[in-house]
């Protein structure tokens, strides 16, 4: 029974050269990728995009008015936090809002409170109803905006009437305010609203749209003078962008979140500890070798035909043929007790007799339990069945 | 490549001094970084596991139900020490259920240019050939922080045979057929025995064994004896079709009919007899034929090893003509199958003249012990219901058996535990009555 194996080379493990051949191909066609993606980065990284932004050279950047106003000698600096905007203001600065409704409501409030009364005009493009009536109190946005694009002055503000007709049709404004300045009106409704502030000579400028700061719009009816002349009073620009980054978005002051409120030393440790758990997740993930695939015998019960069969009869009320088949057995069993061969068990004539004679009974009652109708009704089988062992019983008691 | 749990704990504890003492990423590094050093260190100190050697000797058959020690021998050629945990993979049948985990697992330690041994043991739980599946080892460093690990497949099979319980029986049936040999002085002779050798008459002899020429010769009485005739042949016919795969009790009919195959051939072997195997569903699945009475029993539980019921209908006609090719003489030969209606009215029966024309045919069934204990069902409507499909499925039983017997057919039927003895019974009494 005991043979000695000869030892042939029996590892399957791949070797490295075989790890290396089997994967070249897909760490080439990942290097392929991010090669791919550096490059178009690279070549895309100088064009900023943004609408609105005074860096960016797409049709709807704001390069273009930009530069015009260095030309003119207004310096632009781009802000993207309140904090910044705020402190930017004053009387030699003009604050543009790229899009008021971007801010939430406590900064809007807060940006009112640096604004208002600075001495410095503040530049509202496109601001809707979220915004306008913190940031410009006692001008209101009409649900409707206006028809056209391209809008007469219609005014008296001395910017307008130089610029001439220009691209500011989009939300209209209604003001409350009697010395405010109502330009491009549509449809009554202006389109471009100043609004001075109650002291100093800073003033507030509510533009329906921002299409005259585009690039693509710049150089279209009177956009650059009204732009320039809108943006060049001051000798500085703030153009403030608001973006997801600024941490006023969140309101710090009232409320800290909970990982503020833990010591680091628990942050870090738990850091830790999610590497200890990754490492615990490969240490479980290896396993010791594929499981082994083994064909199954099948299992079928020999007595299954037997207890479908059954079943059958119950779901079918077959109460005749289980008597019968019950009635058969009993018949069957009993003949050779008493006398009468197997051939003729399935004789009321020959059997019924046999069977009184060696009960001293009455013929009938055995008569219609061994040849009888079928039970009405299941209990009446069950009864039936268990006279057949009291009979068969009683047959063989000596 | 597999880390360890060790690895993970002093990760997990390292989030102590990285939450009180640095709590910053140089903190992170300060514990990962050393930690990462001795992981190379322990796979650059751990024994490579491509080189090693694995050899496997031990046992190639075994019994079902008894164990069989598969011995594999490891040589570390290299320079470091092997500490390594090991799975030697065999299929699941080759344990008791739940125990494949403990019995297949091993831990071992090889010094440098060493070798050792470790053991499997295996407990199939069923019949066939059991292939090694891949050792795969995993060689641990001295820090036990990382491990190397890969597969050697080192080919090895067991076969496993049938059990043979009814061996239990052997001693019985046998001193039953020294009964019938004639070295008792009991004889009992029947037709077609044949003359053994003159002795003096003692009383209670048969009166009708008395040779009257020899005691005219002589002075005292004179008898013949007679004894079995020796060397006629038997065909076993193992039917491997659909109905032997149906499960009495544990395991399948097939199992039951093989049992008492080899108690059979083991008996008509010491009998004397020549004993052939022939296993067949729509084709021969296994034949054994023309082996001498020493080799007999390992030449069948060797070709039975392998043998599965095949869900298909028997051709019965393939079969009569096989067994007429593979009979050759007048021979016994026991079929064993079942006694379902279908497959015996419509496959067996028409091709029965053939066999019986030449032969003395004996048909061997696996009763259901559970239809029986349906047949005793009372009380409720479905257990009432039972019993009448159970009293049914017998009398069909009864009624083929009785047309197989208007055949001159032999019939053996009995529960898988009864069977063995029985089909020796009958054997013994067909040889009694010289009908072989």
């Amino acid at each position: 029974m005991t043979t000695e194996a000869t030892p042939p080379t029996t590892s399957v493990s791949p070797t490295t050269r075989q790890v290396w051949t089997r994967s070249r191909g897909i760490v080439l066609a990942f290097v392929c990728l991010l090669a791919c993606a550096a490059v178009i980065a690279t070549l895309r990284s100088d064009a900023r995009h943004g609408a609105l932004d005074p860096r960016s050279g797409d049709p709807y950047g704001s390069r273009a008015v930009a530069e015009l106003l260095a030309d003119h000698g207004v310096s632009t600096r781009v802000v993207t936090t309140l904090a910044e905007a705020r402190t930017a203001t004053s009387p030699g600065t003009t604050l543009l809002v790229a899009a008021p409704d971007l801010l939430t409501e406590r900064q809007q409030r807060q940006l009112r409170s640096a604004t208002a009364d600075s001495g410095g005009r503040t530049v509202l493009v496109a601001p809707g109803t979220w915004s306008v009536e913190t940031l410009a109190p006692g001008v209101s946005a009409d649900p409707v905006t206006s028809r056209g694009s391209t809008l007469d002055p219609d005014c008296t503000l001395p910017a307008a009437q130089s610029a001439g007709s220009a691209d500011t049709g989009g939300i209209r404004y209604t003001t409350t305010h009697l010395d405010a300045d109502e330009c491009y009106p549509s449809n009554r409704l202006a389109t471009l609203v100043r609004v001075p502030d109650t002291t100093g000579d800073g003033d507030t400028v509510v533009l329906g749209a921002p299409d005259i700061v585009h690039n693509d719009r710049l150089d279209e009816q009177g956009n650059a003078s009204l732009a320039l002349q809108l943006l060049g009073s001051r000798p500085h620009l703030v153009w403030y962008l608001p973006s997801l980054s600024d941490t006023s978005v969140t309101d710090q002051d009232e409320e800290k979140s909970f990982f503020d409120l833990i010591p680091s030393g628990w942050l870090w440790g738990t850091l830790q500890l999610f590497v200890a758990a990754a490492l615990a997740a490969l240490w479980r993930a290896r396993r010791l070798g594929p499981l082994v695939p083994e064909k199954l015998p099948v299992a079928i019960r020999a007595s299954e035909t037997v207890e479908g069969r059954a079943r059958l009869y119950r779901k079918a009320n077959a109460r005749d043929r289980a008597a019968t088949a019950l009635r058969s057995t009993t018949r069957t069993r009993l003949a050779p007790l008493v006398g009468v061969p197997v051939t003729q068990a399935h004789t009321p004539e020959t059997l019924v007799p046999a069977l009184s004679a060696r009960l001293h009974g009455e013929g009938q009652p055995l008569h219609s339990l061994l040849f009888g109708p079928p039970p009405a009704d299941d209990t009446g089988l069950i009864a039936l069945a268990d006279h057949l062992d009291a009979l068969e019983r009683e047959v063989r008691r000596p | 490549m597999a880390l360890t749990g060790r690895t993970a704990l002093l990760a997990a504890l390292g989030s102590l001094p990285v939450g009180i003492w640095e709590p910053s990423w140089t903190g992170i590094l300060a514990v990962n970084a050393p930690l990462a050093v001795a992981c190379a260190c322990d796979f650059a100190l751990a024994a490579p596991v491509r080189h090693l050697r694995l050899t496997r000797s031990g046992d190639t058959s075994v019994r079902l139900g008894d164990t069989a020690d598969v011995t594999l021998t490891i040589t570390n050629p290299s320079r470091r020490p092997l500490r390594a945990h090991l799975r030697d993979a065999w299929p699941p049948s080759s344990w008791q259920p739940g125990t494949d985990i403990a019995a297949s697992r091993h831990e071992v330690t090889v010094p440098a240019g060493e070798r050792r041994r470790i053991i499997t043991r295996l407990r199939p739980t069923r019949r066939g050939d059991r292939q090694a599946d891949r050792v795969t080892i995993r060689s641990y460093g001295p820090l036990r922080l990382f491990s190397r690990q890969g597969t050697h497949r080192i080919p090895w099979s067991v076969r496993v045979l049938p059990p043979f319980t009814s061996r239990k029986h052997l001693p019985s049936k046998l001193a039953r057929l020294r009964e019938l040999d004639g070295r008792t002085s009991l004889l009992t002779r029947g037709e077609g025995t044949e003359f053994d050798s003159l002795r003096e008459y003692v009383p209670g002899d048969d009166t009708r064994s008395i040779d009257w020429r020899a005691t005219a010769r002589r002075t005292t009485v004179a008898i013949r004896t007679w004894r079995p005739e020796r060397d006629r042949h038997i065909l076993l016919v193992l039917d491997t079709g659909r109905t032997s795969a149906g499960r009495v009790g544990d395991a399948p009919r097939l199992d039951a009919a093989m049992d008492a195959a080899l108690l059979l051939a083991t008996l008509a072997s010491r009998a004397g007899d020549r004993v052939d195997l022939l296993a067949y569903d729509r084709r021969v699945r296994a034949l054994v034929q023309g082996r001498t009475a020493r080799d007999v029993l390992p030449s069948l539980t060797n070709a039975m090893a392998s043998l599965e019921p095949e869900l298909v209908e028997t051709d019965a006609r393939g079969l009569t003509a096989t067994a007429l090719r593979t009979a050759p003489r007048s021979s016994l030969i026991v079929l064993l199958t079942t006694l379902e209606a279908a497959p015996v009215e419509e496959g067996l029966l028409p091709v029965l003249p053939q066999l019986t024309r030449r032969h003395t045919v004996l048909v061997a069934s696996v009763a259901d012990p559970h239809i029986a204990r349906m047949a005793a069902a009372r009380g409720t409507t479905d257990a009432v219901y039972e019993a009448a499909a159970a009293a049914q499925a017998q009398s069909e039983r009864h009624r083929t058996a009785e047309n197989l017997r208007r055949h001159g057919v032999t019939i053996v039927d009995a529960t898988p535990g009864e069977l063995a003895p029985a089909l020796a019974d009958a054997y013994l009494a067909l040889k009694a009555a010289g009908r072989l």
